[in-house]
C-alpha cells in the first residue's frame, strides 16, 4: 500500500501508514528495522527482541525464515524513540518531550471518523475448518518461565453485548493470550478494562462474547488499542486523529461481521466463552516479573483469515525498557495529562512512562498551598489512575518532568518528608504489580516536590539561579567547536 | 509422556512443525502448560522444572479467578 502524504499543523509532511507493511519498509530505509534472513529457532526470537531493546535506538527485528513455520517474525516494531516518531511521520531524532507534545496536539483532532473498504487483503484467504493456529502463526515462547506460547501485541476488537452494533463501545485493547490449542486461547480480561466490562455484562447473561483478534496492524492502531480511552469513546476516530486527519480504513471481518483494522496481516475470529475459567500463566509482564498462574477467560476459535505470507508481529517484554515500555509509554501520558488539565489547566505536560504509569510526574503552576496534592488526587480519581498509578511526584511549572535530573533536583531541594508525602491506605491497585497486595489492592504515594506557596507557612525564600547572560551564545559556539572537532 | 510442569500425564500432541519434521509441541491439559520438542531441558524435563514454577494440580482449583464470574441474571 501507499504511504500518504498530509500536511502537518507544525512537523512539516506526515506519513500516515495504513498497514504494518508499509511502516517496515520506512523504518529499514531510516535504518530502524534490521532483516535476519538465516533460519532461526522459534524460540530465539524473544531473546532478540530483548537484545534490540537493550539497544540505543534500537531497530525491529524481521525473522524471515523461522524453523519449522512457514511465515515471517517481526519484533520490537515500537521499540525505540526513533521508531516512535517514524510511526508519527516525524524525523527519527524528535526529542520524546516534542512527541508528547505534537501527540497531545493531534489527540484534540478527536473524532477522525474511518473510511469503510471491502476487498481487504486480510480476507483474502479465511480457514474455518480444521483450524490449526500454528499452520498460520509461527508461535514462540517469549521468556523462558512463561506457560506456552503467547501473543502479546493483539489488536482485539469485541462488541458491547447489550449494544452489539454501538460503533463508540466496540473496543479495541490489547491483552495477552496464552496459545491453549489448535483453536483455543486464554485471555486476560482484567475487570477494570473495557473487555473486562464486556466480558461481565455478557457473562450474567450467559452469552459468548464475539471478538476479533488481529495481528500485525499499522502502527498507530496497535498504539491506540493500549491506550486507555473512555468507555464509550472510539479507537478508530482516534486513529483518524493520531494519524493527522488521515481516517483509518476498515473492513468486516471475515465471518463474524465485527469491524476490524482493514490493514491488519491475521484475524482470528471467535468467542469467549461464558463463565469459563481455566489455569493460564505464567507470563513474563510489564512490571519486570511473572505473573501468577491464574484461573482465566477462555476464548474458541472460529476463523482464522490472514494476507499472503502473513507477517507475525509481536513483542518482548521484560525488565524495563523493553519494546512495551516505549509502546505504552506516550499513550499512558498524553490522557492522563489531558484529562488532568480539563480541571486544572495549570498542569504543564505528564509523565507517566514508568511501568505503563505505576509512576507518574506531574508538572504544574502552582495557585496556592496545597495545590500541588490536589492535583495528585485528582490523577488517582481518573479512570487510569485509579487502578495504576502508585506513585505520583508533583513537580514545579518550570521542571521538565520527562527530564530525570530536573526531576530529582525537585525532589532533593524541595521535598519536607514529613509535610510533603502522603500515604493513602487501601486504594485500586495493579494486579501484575508484585508489590500489590492482595492482588488488585494497593496503597498510593504522593510526593509534593512544588515550592511550597502561602497559605502554607513559607519558611524560607527560594530565589532561583538563572543562566548568565551569553549562555545561549556560547552553547552554539562551543556545539559547533564539537561538531567541527569529530569530523 | 509426563508434564514438566505439573507432572501429570495427561499430556497430548499440540501439533507437528507446519513445514517440515522440525519439531513437535505438547500440551498438559491439567496445566495447560505446553513446550517444543527442541527446547532445552529446564523446559521440557519434568526434573528440570525450576521448583519455583512447578504447579501442584491440586492447587489449580483454589487459584485467584480473573475476572471474578459475576452471578447469573434471572
Amino acid at each position: 500500500m501507499k504511504d500518504i502524504q498530509v500536511p502537518s499543523g507544525k512537523t512539516g509532511s506526515t506519513k500516515a501508514y495504513h498497514d504494518l507493511r508499509s511502516f517496515l519498509v520506512t523504518l529499514e530505509a531510516e535504518g530502524q528495522l534490521v532483516r535476519i534472513k538465516d533460519e532461526v529457532d522459534p524460540e530465539e526470537i524473544g531473546a532478540a527482541g530483548r537484545a534490540s531493546a537493550n539497544l540505543k535506538n534500537g531497530p525491529a527485528v524481521l525473522f524471515e525464515k523461522v524453523k519449522g513455520y512457514a511465515n515471517p517474525v517481526v519484533t520490537n516494531v515500537h521499540g525505540s524513540w526513533a521508531n516512535h516518531a517514524l510511526m508519527m511521520g516525524m524525523d527519527k531524532d524528535t526529542p520524546v518531550k516534542e512527541q508528547f507534545l505534537e501527540l497531545s496536539r493531534r489527540w484534540d483532532m478527536y473524532p477522525v471518523g474511518p473510511k469503510r473498504v471491502t476487498n481487504a487483503p486480510v480476507n483474502e484467504n479465511t480457514v474455518t475448518e480444521n483450524i490449526n493456529i500454528f499452520d498460520i502463526i509461527s508461535l514462540y515462547r517469549i521468556n523462558t518461565y512463561d506457560s506456552g506460547c503467547f501473543l502479546s501485541k493483539a489488536c482485539i476488537v469485541s462488541a458491547d453485548p447489550e449494544d452489539p452494533t454501538s460503533y463508540g463501545k466496540t473496543n479495541l485493547g490489547t491483552y495477552r493470550m496464552q496459545v491453549k490449542g489448535k483453536d483455543k486461547l486464554g485471555i486476560q480480561a482484567l475487570p477494570f478494562h473495557d473487555i473486562g466490562i464486556q466480558l461481565s455484562k455478557a457473562e450474567a447473561l450467559n452469552k459468548p462474547v464475539p471478538i476479533a483478534i488481529c495481528l500485525g496492524c499499522d502502527p498507530i492502531t496497535t498504539f491506540m488499542a493500549s491506550t486507555p480511552i473512555r468507555y464509550d469513546q472510539s479507537e478508530y476516530d482516534y486513529v483518524g486523529a493520531l494519524n493527522n486527519g488521515v481516517p483509518m480504513e476498515i473492513t468486516k471481518s471475515a465471518t463474524l461481521g465485527l469491524e476490524i483494522p482493514a490493514g491488519c496481516e491475521i484475524c482470528i475470529e471467535g468467542y469467549i466463552e461464558p463463565r469459563v475459567r481455566e489455569c493460564e500463566g505464567p507470563f513474563g509482564e510489564f512490571p519486570g516479573s511473572y505473573s501468577g498462574a491464574r484461573l482465566q477467560a477462555v476464548v474458541k476459535i472460529t476463523a482464522i483469515s490472514y494476507r499472503a505470507n502473513p507477517v507475525f508481529e509481536n513483542l518482548y517484554l521484560g525488565i524495563p525498557w523493553s519494546e512495551i515500555d516505549y509502546l505504552m509509554a506516550l499513550n499512558t501520558s498524553v490522557p492522563l495529562y489531558k484529562m488532568l488539565k480539563d480541571t486544572f489547566p495549570e498542569v504543564q505536560a505528564v509523565n507517566a512512562m514508568y511501568t505503563h504509569g505505576i509512576g507518574v510526574i506531574v508538572s504544574t503552576k502552582v495557585r496556592f498551598g496545597g495545590f500541588g496534592k490536589a492535583v495528585a488526587m485528582r490523577l488517582l480519581t481518573t479512570p487510569h489512575g485509579m487502578a495504576y498509578n502508585k506513585i505520583i511526584i508533583v513537580v514545579d511549572e518550570y521542571v521538565d518532568p520527562f527530564n530525570l535530573e530536573q526531576v530529582m533536583w525537585a525532589m532533593t531541594t524541595r521535598v519536607d518528608p514529613d509535610k510533603d508525602v502522603s500515604i493513602i491506605k487501601n486504594c485500586p491497585g495493579m494486579p501484575l504489580d508484585p508489590s500489590s497486595n492482595p492482588p488488585g489492592m494497593h496503597n498510593k504515594l504522593i510526593i509534593d516536590a512544588t515550592t511550597p506557596k502561602a497559605p502554607e507557612i513559607v519558611s524560607r525564600e527560594t530565589e532561583l539561579l538563572t543562566p548568565p547572560a551569553g549562555t545561549a551564545k556560547w552553547e552554539e559556539i562551543i556545539s559547533q567547536l564539537v561538531k567541527a572537532a569529530r569530523k | 509422556m509426563i508434564c514438566p510442569r505439573c507432572d501429570t500425564d495427561k499430556v497430548e500432541l499440540l501439533t507437528k512443525s507446519p513445514v517440515g519434521n522440525a519439531w513437535e509441541m505438547y500440551i498438559c491439559n491439567t496445566c495447560t502448560y505446553s513446550w517444543r520438542s527442541t527446547e532445552t531441558p529446564d523446559k521440557t524435563d519434568p526434573k528440570r522444572y525450576n521448583a519455583k514454577f512447578k504447579i501442584k494440580p491440586e492447587s489449580i482449583p483454589n487459584m485467584l479467578v480473573i475476572p471474578p464470574v459475576p452471578p447469573l441474571k434471572a
